[in-house]
């Protein structure tokens, strides 16, 4: 029993960070109704801050220079280094709330999930780019002290982060509770126009809040970083548990957020010595912990029950602008010839890059059906083509399953897997529901993908795969991607693509799309709102799935990082950029997305392969920022102005009284549905 | 009354949001071909007995169509078996055209809608849709989208979108509000016209002209509870009517704003 207790102090630390993570989120939801997915990030930069001028006195500066305030052997004092660390963080989320949350107050929401998933992703580039990562160490900021409480050795240090986080939550609510700015903070992201009116700025309320969390988050990474140890990622994904237990306080609730964050610490550090424990099964000693925060998820939204309030809105926010897709013969042919023939004509690794791109795009295509045409968020597409690629590498090496039955098996169990993941959405929505589809993504990537007991650390191999005799295999002697392999990544794309162009056109689309306009009036037209949803996770988790299938036989051999959670997020922000809503935004996505062709030019041509996520994250950020309904969006408007003012001018010319008028509009319908 | 079930019937059906009681005890008949109307002041729970009717509220009672109970369903389940209703506020999918809006009532999503897609593209029946469009002068702008018509063809896109899809029972909830009188004097007519073909209808409006001269049988609510039922001319002399509507005129033109209460 004192072990136990023991490990529960121990997890203070851990709990501590996503406390006050979790109450900063609050605090920003509350003043802005963003879901802030880079609050861990922003804190990554002042815990790296600090611990560079802790070695050697350098200010590192986002961007340009560095600044010296000492050298190896006499560097920044403690107190002043966590203060300009701290001060970074605070800096950096001002930056980002004038460059990018502001301008996009009047966005559609997932036009802010993009933004702040591309500020996430950029600032951990970020982060790897301007800082020794490698080099530098978390030094420690908090007393060693220990003293024994019973027969419990505890660490000053927990007990201190502990506190602190308490106090964050505490200062936080005594904000927003009892002064007047702080609920004046409150008033203007409900009613924007009326807190103006009574002469509250709300831009400079929301600044505040920014700053402050912000700094909170930056302090208790630099507290708690030489306990926890330091490296690039694992701080910006803390945002996830954290996230996960701000929903358990329904986004609004700072108390609860605080204490469900330090338990959720203590709890995943007390699995931590159940792993060591001889009858718990193999199959939990990994991931578990990480698979927490789902479960935590979806107890607070279906055992808690009740509902997350969403921000009041002035007005109906804009949804991204759909062009339903009309099959025409011509344009299909080239864009396909064209692909056909770039494949013939490259070799390796551009090849290559071609290829990852085409099946990339198909992810992205599974998000415009879902996200685009359904308004689903979904984070966790690289989680359903991960489980179809490992199900690949069972089918074909130990269950024998031919080629293309194969890639149905395994595409069907990441069809399964999709709706369940979809379930949660028959009760939440928006940027909600995109931190339900992360946490479920997160606990799939780290329970399942990287769990030795599913999926063997020595290699999951794949199958070769084989049609009629015909070898289809993706190499052969030196030749590091084959022309038969590649055309066949092109037929299964093409096909899967044109089906999906169907649907789009069709019923599945336009009843999609109702969905997506109004739940409650496609109810009332006789639409199973709830099957439907689940049928777009259906058919989303399934497109991801044949994708997760094409990436395993292209590899050969997979491993958890060929389906990391990152590079389904940045997928999704490139495809909302490229435009959500058509399947010319996924072949944009396909080609920016992660080792595809746009990668193969800034690593081949340009020799610039290590920005490659600095510049996608930052194109990311701007094209959200300038252009919030996505480009594709933009786009559409244009062009129906363009034909409405075309079609007005012949349609007053065409105009007889001898055609009827059933007749006129048998034709309309016709041209236009 | 004849053996022949009722279209539509709801016995003692109310309806309680918290501590409010916005239906009690409701019973009412619709038969089919006919037109009833539903009136009574601004929150006598008209919007309220709609939303129980049609599974966007819920209710204790029964509510049994063609004889058959539908309480407890949910609204889509409801809506195939033939109860179709318009909003107060119009409701449609803005991004879809209106064409587009009625065929999304008439092709459903579901497994067979994807093969269907695929093999034949799923295009909307032209004539059921044109001829709902007739119905409501409305086919002019079966390529326009919601947001660029006026409120008063937005009500009517949505009753096109009522009667597509197999319809019974025609909940209208103030179809009327926006139009001028020509075109409520013309949307009578059509409603007159609709009815005798078939459905049932269930008419809200605050505009008695139209009420009066289309509608056989009126209810009047208020406060939730039926307080006088006849046809048009008892409803006019009724005196518990005139004393509900006393401080307000009868013909009160002002649209009552109950909307988000589902």
């Amino acid at each position: 029993m004192s072990v136990f207790i023991q490990f529960v102090f121990l997890g203070l630390t851990l709990g501590a960070v996503y406390s006050v993570f979790a109450t900063s989120l609050v605090g920003v939801y509350a003043a802005t109704g963003i879901v802030n997915f880079a609050q861990g990030s922003v804190a990554l930069w002042a815990a790296y801050t600090v611990a560079a001028l802790r070695t050697d006195g350098t200010l590192v500066l986002p961007f340009g220079g560095s600044l010296r305030f000492g050298d190896v052997t006499s560097p920044m004092p403690m107190v002043l280094a966590v203060v300009v660390g701290v001060l970074s963080a605070g800096l950096l989320a001002l930056l980002a709330h004038l460059l990018v949350f502001r301008p996009l107050r009047s966005a559609p929401p997932l036009a802010n999930v993009a933004a702040s998933v591309g500020l996430m992703l950029f600032l951990q580039a970020l982060v790897v780019l301007r800082f020794d990562t490698d080099a530098l160490f978390a030094q420690p900021v908090l007393p060693f002290k220990t003293f024994t409480l019973g027969n419990v050795v505890v660490n000053a240090s927990d007990l201190i982060m502990g506190g602190t986080a308490v106090l964050v939550a505490l200062l936080l609510w005594a904000y927003f509770r009892l002064t007047t700015t702080g609920v004046a903070t409150r008033a203007a992201s409900e009613d924007e126009l009326a807190a103006r009116l009574v002469g509250f700025s709300p831009d400079r309320l929301a600044a505040v809040v920014w700053v402050v969390t912000a700094m909170a988050s930056g302090l208790i990474v630099v507290l708690g970083a030489y306990t926890i140890g330091l490296d690039p990622t694992s701080y910006t994904y803390y945002v996830v548990p954290a996230l996960a237990v701000a929903l358990v306080g329904r986004l609004t609730s700072f108390g609860v957020a605080c204490a469900a964050g330090l338990l959720m610490g203590a709890f995943q550090a007390v699995l931590l010595w159940a792993n060591t424990l001889e009858w718990w099964p193999s199959w939990a000693q990994a991931g578990l912990g990480d698979a927490i925060p789902f479960v935590v998820v979806v107890i607070a939204l279906f055992v808690l029950g009740g509902k997350i309030p969403a921000r009041g809105a002035l007005t109906q926010v804009a949804m991204p602008e759909v062009r339903i897709p009309r099959l025409r013969p011509l344009p299909v042919a080239g864009v396909v010839g064209l692909a056909a023939l770039a494949i013939a004509l490259t070799s390796d690794s551009w090849r290559f890059g071609i290829v990852t791109s085409l099946i990339l795009s198909l992810i992205a295509l599974s998000l415009v059906l879902l996200t685009g045409y359904l308004g689903q968020i979904s984070l966790a597409s690289m989680a359903f083509a991960g489980t179809a690629g490992f199900t690949l590498s069972k089918a074909t090496t130990e269950w024998h399953v031919p080629f293309p039955i194969s890639i149905v098996l395994s595409a069907g169990l990441a069809t399964l897997l999709g709706v369940g993941v979809g379930i949660p959405a028959l009760r939440i929505r928006g940027a909600q529901l995109a931190v339900v589809t992360l946490a479920a993504a997160f606990a799939i990537q780290s329970f399942v993908f990287n769990n030795p007991s599913f999926t063997p650390y020595s290699g999951n191999l794949i199958g070769t795969p084989n049609l009629f005799g015909l070898d289809l295999s993706v190499r052969r002697g030196t030749d590091l991607i084959t022309l038969r392999f590649s055309m066949l990544v092109l037929v299964v794309v093409t096909t899967t693509t044109l089906v999906v162009m169907r649907w789009m056109a069709g019923s599945t689309g336009r009843s999609f799309l109702a969905v997506r306009s109004n739940e409650r009036a496609a109810a009332s037209v006789g639409i199973n709102v709830a099957a439907t949803k689940l049928l777009g996770f259906a058919l989303s988790a399934f497109l991801s799935g044949v994708a997760g299938c094409l990436i395993g036989y292209s590899r050969g051999q997979l491993s958890a990082a060929s389906f990391s959670v990152v590079a389904g997020l940045s997928l999704l922000a490139i495809a909302y950029c490229g435009g959500i809503t058509s399947v010319g935004g996924a072949l944009v996505a396909g080609f920016i997305g992660p080792l595809g062709v746009f990668y193969v030019f800034l690593n081949q041509t340009l020799d610039l392969g290590q920005y490659y996520q600095v510049i996608s994250a930052g194109g990311l950020l701007l094209m959200a920022v300038t252009n919030p309904v996505g480009a594709a969006g933009a786009n559409a408007e244009m062009l129906r102005r363009l034909r409405r003012r075309r079609s007005e001018h012949s349609s007053t010319s065409a105009r007889t009284p001898t055609v009827a008028p059933a007749k006129g509009l048998t034709s309309k319908v016709e041209t236009h549905v | 009354m004849s053996d022949q079930q009722p279209l539509l019937e709801t016995r003692d059906l109310s309806v309680r949001y918290g501590g409010v009681t916005a239906n009690q005890d409701v019973s009412l008949t619709v038969e089919p071909g006919e037109i009833v109307g539903l009136i009574g002041p601004n929150g006598a729970g008209k919007t309220t007995f709609v939303d129980a009717v049609t599974g966007f509220a819920r209710s204790t009672g029964e509510v049994r169509v063609g004889g058959k109970r539908v309480d407890g369903l949910p609204p889509h389940r409801r809506r195939r078996s033939g109860v179709a209703r318009t909003w107060q506020a119009g409701e449609l999918f803005d991004e879809l055209t209106v064409a587009q809006n009625l065929a999304v009532a008439v092709q459903r999503p579901g497994l067979r809608g994807l093969i269907r897609d695929v093999l034949t593209g799923s295009v909307p029946p032209a004539a059921t849709i044109g001829s709902a469009l007739e119905t409501v002068g409305l086919v002019d702008v079966a390529d326009r989208r919601p947001p660029e018509l006026s409120l008063g063809q937005q009500k009517m896109v949505g009753v096109a979108r009522a009667l597509v899809g197999g319809t019974s029972l025609l909940l209208l909830d103030e179809p009327a509000a926006g139009l001028d009188t020509h075109e409520s004097q013309h949307f009578g007519v059509e409603l007159r016209r609709i009815a005798a073909a078939g459905p049932g209808v269930l008419l809200i409006d605050h505009d008695m002209s139209l009420v009066l001269d289309v509608c056989h049988r009126l209810y009047v609510l208020d406060f939730g509870k039926v307080i006088a039922t006849g046809t048009p001319e008892e409803i006019r002399n009724a005196p518990q009517v005139v004393a509900a509507y006393l401080g307000s005129p009868l013909v009160d033109t002002a649209a009552a704003v109950d909307g988000g209460r589902s």
